[in-house]
């Protein structure tokens, strides 16, 4: 005979078992609530990821290291290195050196003119090194036409809307004019080697790359100048820790350089994935609550069933406090079995989402968010923390919708009900 | 037949030397619904002796029931007093009338009565795993008293396996296996056949000799009435016949 030690869970047990329907029915919308919190969550985070890899990852990096006085303004003059500056290839050594950076690359900042034919567009220029660049920036994979540039020639490689207004492709001619440091008007004869795509129109329309060093060339920088030094981290919240650790250690070789994260420069990011998370909470009160009154009313129909039998236990000797125990057991096993059938519905349906996640591009197109493209992919990310406390929430709703009932099944009179 | 072991805390002999089992004074019991005014129980009042096998007879809402049901404390009288054992329950707080209900009296319902999702050995020891008594020793007491009274075999059965001769056996267990000084039975064997109806009454009076409970039935069985100790009839909530017979 099976003997569970806790009697009145056994208790609780059988008696969900008196109406089995019933009980799978209030059982399956407990666990069909916490499924949808707990993978609403998920792919809220998922999201978030998605969008912060990207707008981190796409071109700003996860960390950024300027002179000082570089922002706001992104002055052409506020360098890092040149004579009295540091070393710019000791700091992009010493920022690759952080445990948590993949790779980190130097940029040269300018902006001007790109004219085709008779077509002109305002562009930001951006000088890359394209070895090193291909390790920090994700756009350095999405070339739709020919090759990134190389060396030190005077390529360009430019994106997608830009090419369109311009009318040209790999191998046309672009005139690039710039201010330059010195005052002058820097200009420049350059080849289109390359387009690029990467679904943000801001990019694809307004930036061109080219080699850093054909950029010093034209805004007339001395060779040992860039404007940042850009680096990857694979886990953007890593970021932080990060940038600590590197404010720590170069202040002591590059006292001027200035280390920044991704949370820093791109706030709006950060303001984003706080408020997804306090959606989740919005979520997890309007499914619970709503959860309340469906279990509340099962355990009412049960009790209310069951009068006779609560009159007889407290005719045997139970308190009206033991019979309320009772209820709420029943209770607890009910949040139990909820949790067992949430978590094996729930789980591998993460587990698939996260390592397959299904593309719907097929529905909508990429779209950006906070400066971030999104892929329209249901990836989702693991939501520990939300998968425990949706458990809890999860118990709270089954016992606090048993409360009332409970009391009541407490207060039968027994000589009454066993009249009835 | 085995014996019950009784441990000197839980048996009848606990009962206030000298006094009642069970004693009434001047007990009335009026209900009021809808403006109309019922006296179920009009000043009853009587005395108990341990060790009594005594029936409350009468007409239906004779107010049989709700004397029982009084002196069960599972409704309080309007009026009058009511002693169990010598303690006045009378005005009992709820927690400590239960608590009393289930260390002094046992109960046997018309219907059985027994909790259909436990077994019947979970449904005999179910008292005592209110008391807090540990499970081996619950299950000894219960597989003994099963074995007494003809049901051992039966212990693993749900209520809806059993016969109703069965069932009401199961329920007298759950009554007496605590070792109450009283046992109220509420037409005990009314769903049940003659045959039937006289064995269980033939364990009940065992029991009451044996062990020295005191039952107190409300009935209409003939049988029962003349096997009774001392019978009572009640007609409109008042005693009008009161005979103890040996």
């Amino acid at each position: 005979m099976n003997r569970p030690a806790a009697p009145w869970l056994r208790l609780g047990w059988r008696n969900l078992g008196r109406n089995s329907r019933r009980t799978v029915l209030t059982a399956g919308g407990l666990a069909l609530g916490y499924c949808s919190v707990v993978v609403m969550t998920g792919l809220g985070r998922g999201m978030v990821a998605e969008m912060i890899g990207n707008g981190t990852g796409v071109l700003s990096g996860q960390l950024q290291v300027h002179s000082r006085d570089y922002l706001p303004e992104r002055s052409v003059h506020e360098t890092i290195g040149g004579r009295d500056g540091a070393d710019v290839e000791g700091l992009v050594e010493a920022v690759a050196a952080d445990p948590a950076v993949i790779a980190a690359a130097p940029r040269v900042y300018g902006g001007g003119l790109v004219s085709g034919g008779d077509q002109t567009v305002a562009a930001g220029l951006i000088g890359i090194d394209p070895k090193r660049e291909a390790n920090v920036s994700l756009i350095m994979r999405t070339g739709e036409a020919g090759r990134h540039p190389s060396g030190e020639a005077n390529e360009l490689w430019i994106g997608q809307e830009m090419a369109r207004q311009l009318s040209v492709e790999p191998g046309d001619e672009l005139v690039v004019v710039a201010p330059a440091a010195d005052g002058s008007l820097g200009n420049d004869l350059f080849t289109v080697v390359g387009v690029f795509r990467s679904g943000l129109a801001e990019i694809d329309g307004t930036i061109a790359f080219l080699p850093y060093q054909s950029l010093q060339r034209l805004i007339a920088l001395s060779s040992d100048r860039v404007h940042e030094i850009a680096a990857r981290i694979e886990d953007a919240w890593e970021a932080p820790a990060a940038q600590s650790r590197l404010v720590a250690s170069l202040s002591v070789s590059f006292g001027g350089a200035k280390v920044e994260d991704w949370t820093a420069f791109q706030p709006e990011m950060v303001q984003y994935a706080r408020l997804f998370e306090s959606f989740e909470w919005v979520l997890l009160v309007i499914v619970f609550v709503l959860a309340v009154f469906g279990v509340a009313n099962t355990m009412l129909m049960a009790t209310f069933e069951r009068r006779r039998e609560f009159a007889v236990l407290r005719a045997l000797g139970a308190t009206p406090g033991v019979v309320l125990k009772s209820v709420l057991w029943e209770s607890v096993v009910l949040g139990a079995a909820s949790l067992a059938l949430g978590a094996a519905v729930t789980l591998p349906l993460l587990v698939w989402w996260h390592e397959a996640p299904p593309d719907v591009s097929w529905l909508y197109g990429d779209f950006t968010m906070a400066g971030g493209l999104v892929r329209p992919v249901l990836r989702v990310e693991y939501p520990f923390g939300m998968m425990v406390f949706a458990a809890f929430a999860l118990f709270v709703t089954a016992i606090g919708a048993a409360l009332l009932p409970a009391v009541r099944a407490g207060r039968v009179r027994p000589a009454d009900a066993l009249q009835d | 037949m085995k014996q019950v072991t009784m441990e000197p805390s839980e048996t009848a002999a606990t009962a206030v030397s000298g006094a009642p089992a069970v004693r009434t004074d001047d007990v009335w019991k009026v209900f009021e619904h809808d403006g109309i005014v019922v006296e179920a129980v009009r000043g009853v009042s009587l005395a108990i002796e341990p060790r009594d096998f005594v029936v409350l007879a009468g007409p239906s809402g004779s107010g049989k029931t709700t004397l029982l049901n009084m002196i069960g404390g599972l409704t309080r009288a309007t009026r009058g007093q009511i002693w169990i054992d010598g303690r006045d329950i009378t005005d009992l707080p709820e927690r400590e009338l239960a608590r009393w209900r289930l260390e002094r009296v046992g109960f046997v319902f018309q219907a059985y009565n027994l909790l259909p999702v436990l077994t019947a050995l979970e449904n005999a020891e179910f008292t005592m795993l209110l008391r807090g008594i540990p499970e081996d020793e619950r299950r000894k007491r219960v597989e003994s008293l099963f074995a007494e009274i003809g049901i051992a075999g039966l212990e693993d059965r749900r209520p809806s396996k059993l016969s109703g001769g069965q069932q009401q056996r199961v329920a007298v267990a759950r009554a007496v296996v605590g070792r109450p000084a009283l046992v109220l039975a509420d037409e005990p064997t009314a769903n049940l056949d003659s045959q039937t109806s006289s064995e269980l009454i033939d364990l009940m009076a065992r029991l009451n000799q044996e062990h020295g409970t005191t039952f107190v039935f409300a009935t209409h069985d003939t049988e029962l009435m003349r096997r009774a100790q001392r019978f009572i009839r009640l007609v409109d909530g008042q005693v009008v016949e009161d005979e103890r017979r040996r």
